[in-house]
Parts: structure tokens; sequence; C-alpha cells
């Protein structure tokens, strides 16, 4: 078993790229989802129900559909549409599109939970339009959704591992070619369990520290 | 939401619980089961795949393909009942190498890494590796066209193994080998041929010529670029007197000429000069 | 595609729901088993229930799904690709269960559990009579969104050799080398079992007003 160990520790560059890949499709994919997950928020919480009522299917059409088979369908189906991306622009291109249906709904339910106080004195102190928005709504709704943004990065980083089937080199990936190639299916996920697990644990100590800031602000 | 103490103790037991788990695996290593095991539990546990095309696939839900004929053929003389798992390739040798099944009846190409940790039986096809490219791609003529483009290939598997005799080729003619694409199966190695993201995925003979058959519009077989390569069936290392069973087998096999109609029939043409066994 | 292809994914559909189904069976009661040891402060092994939820919601299914197989039959009995599914769900899911009935715990109103105290109910009469009947209903939108997170990740199975919707499509694919409709067709059977719970959830979160939406 240890020689298994010593194998994995051998293509440690390997899963060293693929943790790199792992973290940085995470974080990127999760920022830009936040953003625009923020924006279609906005139309979600519309007033216009010609407006509202259509994003609201969007989203959750998208929640219906499991990340695995979306990344296979933006891969091998999209190049049908003439929009050929490579396995790694697929995946970061999947998981924008994907959370940002999460994140929009995250927004959602938080804002509708916040009271309208703030927001009409907000409106008499003459913030209005986007400096609204910037100012005003989205720094309390980032705060008080904390604790579920945190889970849904860990969630992305767990669905990223879904995007070895699109031979994205991500952390599973690496660990899975790895026990394919010598054997050693134990100790190469094995290692790759630990190192997700520490990645998740990264994010609750982000999540604390968001969650002692949210604290002082009030 | 936990404290920050709490994040840190729960680190400390993730060690912990890594230590564990090394010591339970390294203290009792399962076996393979011998042939005086199988024999006296009853049955065997052969894995076979279900996308290798024309080897093993399926159809309608039913496995077909070359080896699950000649699967059909070894459940008649076999002294005990064979049970069929049908897994995807990602595990499937990594599963017979720790005991798991019993047998590999898959064409798993016989490769020194492998031979490591599996004994091969008999070769059962003779299937050197050959590129497959798109047919409207006029950029790729001969072996040394092949410099600097991006290449598909299965991950774990004998193509990739082999991948350095290809870049030795290549090197003669002042090329090298371009960027490497790692799938876990071919039929998406061959649709992203398709799409233009790899200009070459390197498959066996057999597995390409099939291919070329069904979708002759798309696909254009290439040269060799590998050595002489064999597949056999696979059983854990050490495991001689199963191997024996299985070699006696398909010995027979070749003799009643039963393999070369098989052969013939799924792998387009029959191999009468296979050796009996086979170093890498 | 041919009928053919056509049966064997709706076979695949089959095996998706069942092995979803098992995990939810098995996958509920035990999260509240563990939400109940967390919130009852038992000595140590609330803290391994922690450790427990910790790790099991930070692995992927297909990992954890690849290390069941593997490793277990190396250090206990052999497992095949069916058990090791079931239980793969089961432990994933209840790690997250686990935080539902424990969020559901931790806001019962005190002075409820305080009047039933008075009252001299036993612990478990207590639980049965006064915290479950509305644990459950303020619960039930949460894991029913937990379970369609299930369904999501099933197709993590596949990698074992369980022919469910994914796996039945990839032979397809395999056989015919044009991957994509069969794909297209799985896609449109997950979304209509998805969706199902998804109104499901809608229907229980307005009789019980509550916002369990949240992934």
């Amino acid at each position: 078993m240890s020689r298994d160990f010593g194998i994995v520790w051998d293509h440690a560059d390997l899963l060293v790229e693929g943790l790199i890949n792992t973290v940085i499709l995470s974080l990127a994919g999760a920022a830009l989802a936040l953003m625009l997950g923020a924006l279609l928020a906005i139309l979600l919480m519309s007033r216009n129900r010609a407006v509202r009522i259509p994003f609201r299917g969007m989203v959750d059409l998208m929640r219906c559909v499991p990340f695995l088979m979306l990344a296979y369908l933006v891969y091998y189906g999209l190049p049908s549409f003439g929009l050929n991306l490579d396995n790694w622009s697929a995946g970061m291109f999947t998981i924008v599109i994907y959370n940002t249906a999460y994140m929009a709904e995250i927004f959602r339910s938080v804002w509708s939970r916040l009271g309208r106080e703030s927001l009409e004195a907000a409106t008499a102190f003459g913030f209005q339009g986007p400096r609204l928005y910037i100012r005003i709504i989205f720094p309390q709704i980032f705060l008080a959704s904390g604790p579920l943004l945190g889970n849904q990065l860990i969630q992305i980083i767990k669905d990223s591992a879904f995007l070895t089937i699109i031979a994205v080199p991500e952390l599973t990936h690496a660990a899975s070619s790895i026990q394919a190639q010598y054997f050693v299916p134990f100790a190469a996920f094995i290692v790759a369990v630990l190192i997700y697990w520490a990645l998740c644990l990264l994010v609750e100590a982000g999540v604390f520290v968001v969650e002692r800031a949210a604290e002082a602000r009030r | 939401m936990s404290s920050m103490k709490s994040t840190l103790s729960r680190s400390i037991l993730a060690a912990a619980f890594a230590a564990v788990v090394g010591v339970a695996l390294s203290s009792s290593l399962a076996g393979a089961a011998t042939l005086a095991e199988i024999k006296a539990r009853g049955y065997m546990v052969v894995a076979t795949e279900d996308d290798y095309k024309p080897f093993e696939f399926m159809e309608d839900g039913k496995p077909t393909g070359f080896d699950n004929e000649l699967l059909a053929e070894f459940r008649k003389t076999s002294p005990v009942e064979i049970r069929q798992q049908v897994i995807p390739w990602t595990g499937l040798l990594a599963g017979v190498s720790t005991g798991k099944y019993d047998v590999a009846v898959t064409a798993a190409m016989i490769t020194k890494e492998r031979v490591k940790s599996l004994d091969f039986s008999m070769p059962i096809a003779d299937s050197t590796h050959f590129y497959v490219k798109r047919k409207s791609d006029d950029s790729i003529k001969d072996i040394k066209d092949l410099d600097g483009k991006t290449v598909g290939v299965q991950s774990g598997s004998a193509q990739l193994e082999k991948l350095p005799e290809l870049e030795a080729m290549l090197a003669k003619t002042g090329g090298k080998l371009g960027k490497v694409v790692q799938y876990t199966s071919y039929p998406e190695a061959y649709q992203d041929l398709a799409l233009k993201r790899v200009d070459y995925v390197i498959n066996t003979i057999i597995n390409i010529r099939s291919l070329v058959k069904d979708k002759p519009e798309v696909f254009e077989l290439g040269q060799a670029v590998s050595s002489r390569t064999v597949p056999g069936w696979a059983v854990q290392k050490g495991n001689s007197e199963l191997l024996a069973l299985i070699n006696d087998f398909l010995a027979e096999q070749k003799k009643n000429g039963n393999l070369a109609k098989l052969q013939e029939k799924w792998l387009g043409q029959s191999f009468p000069d296979l050796p009996d066994s086979y170093e890498p | 595609m041919t009928a053919g292809a056509f049966i064997s994914l709706l076979q695949g559909a089959g095996m998706t729901l069942f092995i979803s189904g098992a995990g939810i069976v098995l996958g509920v009661p035990l999260g509240l088993v563990l939400a109940l040891v967390r919130w009852g402060r038992v000595p140590v092994l609330g803290k391994i229930v922690a450790v427990y939820v910790s790790l099991l919601r930070s692995v992927p299914a297909v990992t954890l799904i690849l290390l069941i197989f593997f490793a277990v039959p190396t250090i206990g009995p052999e497992i095949g690709p069916i058990t090791a599914a079931i239980v793969m769900l089961t432990l994933n899911t209840a790690a997250f269960n686990c935080e539902i009935w424990r969020a559901g715990l931790n806001n019962f109103p005190a002075d409820q559990l305080e009047a039933s105290r008075a009252f001299g109910m036993t612990p478990l009469l207590r639980f049965r009579r006064i915290i479950f009947p509305q644990l459950w209903r303020s619960s039930l939108p949460p894991l029913i969104n937990e379970m369609t997170m299930l369904i999501k990740s099933s197709p993590a199975i596949a990698v074992v050799g369980v022919v469910e919707i994914t796996r039945a499509a990839t032979r397809i694919g395999a056989q015919t080398y044009d991957p994509l409709p069969p794909m297209i067709v799985a896609t449109v059977l997950y979304v209509l079992v998805i969706m199902l719970f998804v109104g499901l959830q809608r229907i229980t979160e307005r009789r019980y007003g509550q916002i369990g939406a949240e992934a």
C-alpha cells in the first residue's frame, strides 16, 4: 500500500495541475456566476410579470438539468450551433450558466426576506438606479447570503469533478488517470478526497470570516 | 456555522482519518481468488466493457461483440458458473489487479506497465495502434505530418503508454508530439476529432476500422504509430491456475477454428500467426 | 435512434429512480438520527457526526463512489455496483439531510420544549408528540430540494457499471458513433423526473409556508 501512495506521489505534478484547474474553474466560475446571478436576480424581482415569469422559467429549467448532462450538451451539442469551445472553456461556460441560475435564486430568496425599510430609506436619501443597487441593495444581500454562497461554492467544487467527462484535466481526472494506468485506485482516490475536503474546509473558513464582517457591520 | 476553532480541530481529525484509512488498507490487501477458491464458491466473476466496439458493446441493452461471443463459448466449457459484470473502462483493470473481478474479458493490450500487476492470456488478436484523422483534413498525409498536432487517447490506455514510440518516430523527421488530450472513453474522442478539437486519435487498427466502416464520410484510417501490439484477457498477477484454464480454453478455440471465425466476423480478418504467449 | 435504444433509456430511467428512491428512503431517516445526535450534544458521537458531515458534503459523488466500490472490498465485504451506488447516495444525502433536520431542530420554539418538560414528558414522547409533527413540516421543502440534488448527482454511479440513464445513453452512443442524440433524450428524461420533485417542493412550500428553495 505504501508503494501505491508512492506511485501517487510520483505523479504529484498531475494532481497539482488538476488541483489548480479545479480551483481556478471553481473560483472564477463562481465569481462570474455571482455577478450574472445578481443581474438575473434584479429581473426575478421585477414587478413586471412579463419580465419576471420568463426568467423564473429559465431558472427553474436550469435547476432541473444535471450538471453532467449540461456539460455534455455544451461541449458536444453547441458545435452544431456554431459554438465550438475547447474543453476548458466549455467547462467554465457550463459552470457559469448553471450556477448563475442558482446564485440568482439565492439572491432572490434572501432579497425577499430583507425588509423593505432600508430600501425605502435609501430611496428617500436620493439613491436611485444602479447606485441604489450597488451601494445599498447588493452589499446587504451579499453579506446576508454568506453561508448560502459558501454552500454553493462547495457545490461548484464538487460539480467540477463531472468535467472529467469532457476531458478537462481537473483533480478527479488526474486521480482517475493515475489509477487507470497504475491500478492504485484507493491511494489515488483517497488523496483526491482529502484534497477536496481541505478545499471545502477553506471555503467554510472563508464563510466564517464573511459572517464576522457581516456582524461587525450590523 | 462552525467556529474557527472547530474548523481547526476538524483538520486534525482529517489527518487522523487519513492515517486510519491508510493503516486499514495496508494491513489487509485482498488477494484474488485462486482457481480452487473459485471452484469452492461455485462462480467466477468476469468483467467486460460496454463501449469498446467491436470487441464489446451493447445492442439494445444486450452485450455483444467479439469478446462476448468468445465468452459465450467459455461458458460452455467452464467448470463453474460465470457471472459477468459490465463496467466502464475506468476501473476495470484496477478491479482485476485488486481481486474484485477474476478475469478481464476485454481486449486489454499487453504492455510493460500492465504486466507488473497483471498476467495476460495468449493474444486474442493482433492490434497495432494506428491513427485516425478527419477525412476532410488534407494537412495529414503521413506520420511526419502529425508533428505538433493535438492527439486524443483514452486515459489509462495502452495507446497512452505507447505514445513515446510515436514521439521517437516524429523525432526522426525533426518533429515532436503535440498536446495530448485524455478521454474517459473513445466515443468522446472520436466526437472531438469530428468537431476539430483534436487532429487525430490513436486506437487499435481494429477499433478504427470499425469506426471508419460506420462513418466513412467523416473519418479516415492513417498509419501504424506503434510497434506490434496484441491484446489478451487478464487475471491478477500470479493467479496461474486460473490463467492456465483460460489459456487451455483459448488454445482449444484456436485449434477448432472458432477463434478465427469470430475474428473474421467481428474484427474483419483472422490472425492465423498469433503467438501462444507474448512478452511486451 | 431506434425504438430499442429508446427502451434502453427508459430502463435506465427506471434504474435512476430505483437507486435514487432507495437513497432517499434510507438517507432521510439516517439524516434525522445524525441530526438528533448532534442536537442532543451526545459526547464524542456528536463530534464524529460533525466530522462526517463536513467530509461527506465536500466529496464529489464520482470520487466517493469509486472509493467505496474499490476500497470497501479490501477491508470488508465484497460490494456490488448497485449496493455501492445506494450506499454512496445514502451516505452523501444523509450528511445534507442532517443539516436540514438540525436547522429545523435549532429553530424549534424553546417555550414549547420547556412546557412539555414541565408536563413531565419523557424525551421520546416529547420528540414523538411535540417536536416531530412540526419538524417534518418545516423540513419538508428543503428535504425535497435535497432529493433533486441527489438525482442530479446520480449520473456519477455510472462509473462503476450501474446502467442508469447516463450509462444507457453512453452505450447507445458507443454503438452508433453518434453520442449526441441519446444524450439529448437522456437530459429530457432527467428534466422530467426532477421537475416532478420541484413541483412537489413548490406545493409543500405553499402549504407549509417555508422558504426552502435555496440550494
